[in-house]
């Protein structure tokens, strides 16, 4: 009886190895998804092996991935982040090397070329698109309140006090269920003041979050703490958005990925202008989180699945994904074409110029260490007079991730 | 005075009752938002719209009709199934004096007692080495394997309380265990395996846990992760998840609404033994 099962379980097997390929995909957003359907369509008809696309929730994917990952049979190819975090399941042995796609890619930026490399030196990891961080406001408002986007640390200072003077909460977070949006506060005070190799060593271990350099972070942050909207905290960045457009708080650090929350109204009146310079002879970083896709070891056809990427390498299947999913997404491929809103020309001309990029708390680490942060920072944000009882509790919690 | 009380009564439990009614009539309010409502006044406020395109949407995006079908492939034979297994085992151990059957029932209620997420990997990696990952056979058979400790220790202690002296006439008369256990003690069993159906089709319904474990095609969800499908990467239409929340309610509100009086029962099956 059991042995039948098996059997039957390996023909399952070998019928499902023939001449398709399958794509597990965590964009299931409607917009992404019809985005993602279109792309897979377009590339159905260059022929070659057939792509079957599976959208799961994007909830599910980030806990089921590992799982997909080592099962016996798993899926071929997996939307999912570049870097460190990708780097953690090629440490693991389970990813396709895809050097070999990255032979036609000579044009992608050397960050994106670093970022798709494993430890030990293996590409395994196909960019197809990034994204920005911005202290984001409603243009209409700023004019209201008679204030201009700020350069410089003590312009925002400034700024801050002048939009509190008219009743408003100057800046908006929603940490509620969102405790990770506190991240980026993080990453942005760090890569200011200490330069983002220091931050990138401290997230993968290599430095400590008890060091006299990660408190300054916290006590430049403490300048800054009065002028945060104190409802914040109880709820959502989605629930913020709403507030940041409700003229209801004045500015708000997050990725372009709030605008899919936005009426389409509201966006022309929106913009965005740069982290704040705090020390100029630090190189200028931003965060631009890159997603993609990376192939698992096991895959049935490892030549049809690097055909397949090195086409969604190109510039043309970038494009056909940008244009139909929510826009604000830019391509990793320097000769895709972004869409044309100055908004999102703005945040290209930000990201290209700037002399070091990072991704993002989590992606520079480990989906375990994000965590900590969250822990840290919400305490921090609660309590911020005990900085040294917190950051010495986060090197605590973090050393045990780093030694899991 | 006393009409005082009764008017006391009946006020604090209608607050009581709206207090328990109320997040699922907002729920129901934010369904009939449109997004741009929503996205600039917030989930918290007075509708400011009225639009039924929320369900619409939840129908044919999250696909709910194919994962309500799915649902329902699923929780009727896990149903059927473990209902049947469990009055056949607790028949057994009910009724005659099989050797360790305290043992036996009692390692199957212990089965019972073990956190399900701890067995999780085990689970998906053997659903996987017999061949059935991402079949809904899986998910069934899941689904009657630990259904079946519990149903069966509550069907025994049942059974066991039916007089030992009908079973005796039956088997008089010259019936077997097979038919005394269909003719006499399946037909008097049925209070409680009507509150243990409806019960079950609930918890079955619901479940979002194993349907991920062993499932990963999309088109093979059930409802349950199908409604998570709505949910983005970073941004939520709450208005559609709300419609299809309210959609994906409906079997099982349906059930309640017949079975009322069973769930009842069924709850105090629970209490009593």
């Amino acid at each position: 009886m059991r042995n039948d099962r098996v059997e039957s379980g390996q023909r399952r097997r070998e019928q499902r190895a023939t001449g398709e390929l399958s794509l597990q995909s965590n964009l299931s957003a409607v917009q992404a998804k019809g985005a993602m359907e279109k792309l897979v369509a377009a590339y159905n008809k260059t022929g070659g092996a057939q792509v079957k696309l599976n959208t799961v929730a994007s909830e599910i994917y980030r806990t089921q991935l590992p799982t997909y990952l080592t099962s016996a049979n798993p899926p071929d190819v997996y939307t999912w982040y570049a870097g460190s975090v990708a780097d953690s399941y090629a440490k693991k042995g389970l990813l396709l090397d895809v050097s070999s796609v990255w032979e036609g890619l000579g044009n992608y930026p050397k960050a994106m070329q670093t970022l798709s490399t494993s430890s030990t030196g293996e590409k395994i990891f196909v960019p197809t698109s990034y994204y920005w961080w911005g202290m984001f406001y409603r243009k209409s408002n700023f004019a209201k309140w008679g204030v201009t986007p700020p350069k410089t640390w003590d312009e925002f200072l400034a700024v801050c006090k002048t939009i509190q003077s008219k009743g408003v909460p100057p800046i908006g977070i929603g940490l509620g269920d969102t405790p990770w949006v506190a991240s980026a506060w993080f990453d942005y005070l760090n890569i200011r003041i200490n330069g983002a190799p220091f931050h990138r060593d401290l997230l993968a271990g290599r430095g400590r979050f008890d060091d006299p350099k990660v408190k300054a972070v916290f006590t430049k942050w403490q300048e800054a703490l009065p002028y945060f909207d104190p409802k914040g905290k109880s709820f959502p960045f989605q629930e913020a958005t709403s507030a940041l457009l409700g003229g209801k708080t004045g500015m708000f650090l997050i990725g372009t990925f709030f605008a899919d929350s936005a009426p389409k109204d509201a966006l022309d009146d929106i913009d965005f202008f740069q982290f704040p310079i705090i020390d100029p002879a630090v190189p200028v970083a931003e965060e631009a989180p890159t997603d993609g896709y990376f192939a698992s070891k096991k895959a049935k056809d490892p030549e049809g699945v690097k055909k397949f990427m090195t086409w969604l390498a190109t510039a043309e299947a970038q494009e056909i994904y940008v244009q139909s999913s929510s826009g604000t997404a830019i391509p990793a491929n320097p000769d895709g074409k972004s869409a044309d809103t100055p908004l999102v020309q703005k945040g290209k001309a930000m990201i290209e110029s700037a002399a070091e990029l990072t991704q993002f708390f989590n992606r520079d680490s480990s989906d375990a260490l994000q965590p900590t942060a969250d822990a840290a920072l919400t305490k921090f944000l609660d309590k911020p007079d005990q900085i040294d009882k917190i950051l010495k509790d986060w090197q605590a919690a973090a050393e045990k991730v780093f030694n899991a | 005075m006393n009409r005082l009380r009764t008017a006391g009564y009946h006020l604090s439990m209608s607050v009581v009752s709206f207090l328990w009614i109320a997040p699922i009539l907002w729920v129901i309010v934010i369904s009939f938002r449109s997004f741009d409502d929503v996205a600039a006044n917030g989930l918290g406020s007075l509708p400011h719209s009225f639009t039924f395109s929320t369900y619409k949407q939840a129908w044919e995006d999250a696909d709910e009709f194919r994962a309500l079908i799915n649902s329902l492939l699923v929780t009727i034979p896990a149903v059927l199934l473990s209902l049947g297994l469990a009055s056949i085992a607790a028949y057994g151990l009910a009724r005659y004096n099989i050797p360790f059957r305290r043992t036996v029932l009692l390692l199957m209620l212990m089965g019972n007692l073990l956190p399900p997420q701890i067995l999780l990997i085990p689970i998906s990696r053997f659903v996987e080495l017999i061949g059935y990952y991402d079949t809904l056979i899986a998910l069934i058979a899941v689904h009657v394997g630990f259904g079946l400790g519990f149903y069966t220790f509550v069907l025994h202690g049942f059974m066991r309380d039916l007089p030992r002296e009908i079973q005796e006439a039956a088997t008089i008369d010259g019936a077997g265990p097979g038919r005394i256990y269909s003719s006499v003690i399946l037909p008097l069993t049925r209070p409680a395996m009507a509150a243990l159906g409806a019960l079950s089709f609930t918890w079955i319904f619901n479940d979002l846990l194993w349907s991920i474990t062993v499932i990963r095609s999309g088109e093979k969800m059930p409802v349950t992760p199908a409604l998570l499908g709505l949910q983005g990467l970073f941004v939520s239409s709450w208005n559609v998840i709300a419609a299809g929340t309210v959609i994906a309610a409906v079997p099982t509100v349906a059930v309640f609404l017949r079975f009322q009086k069973h769930f009842v029962g069924g709850l105090a099956i629970g209490a009593v033994k």
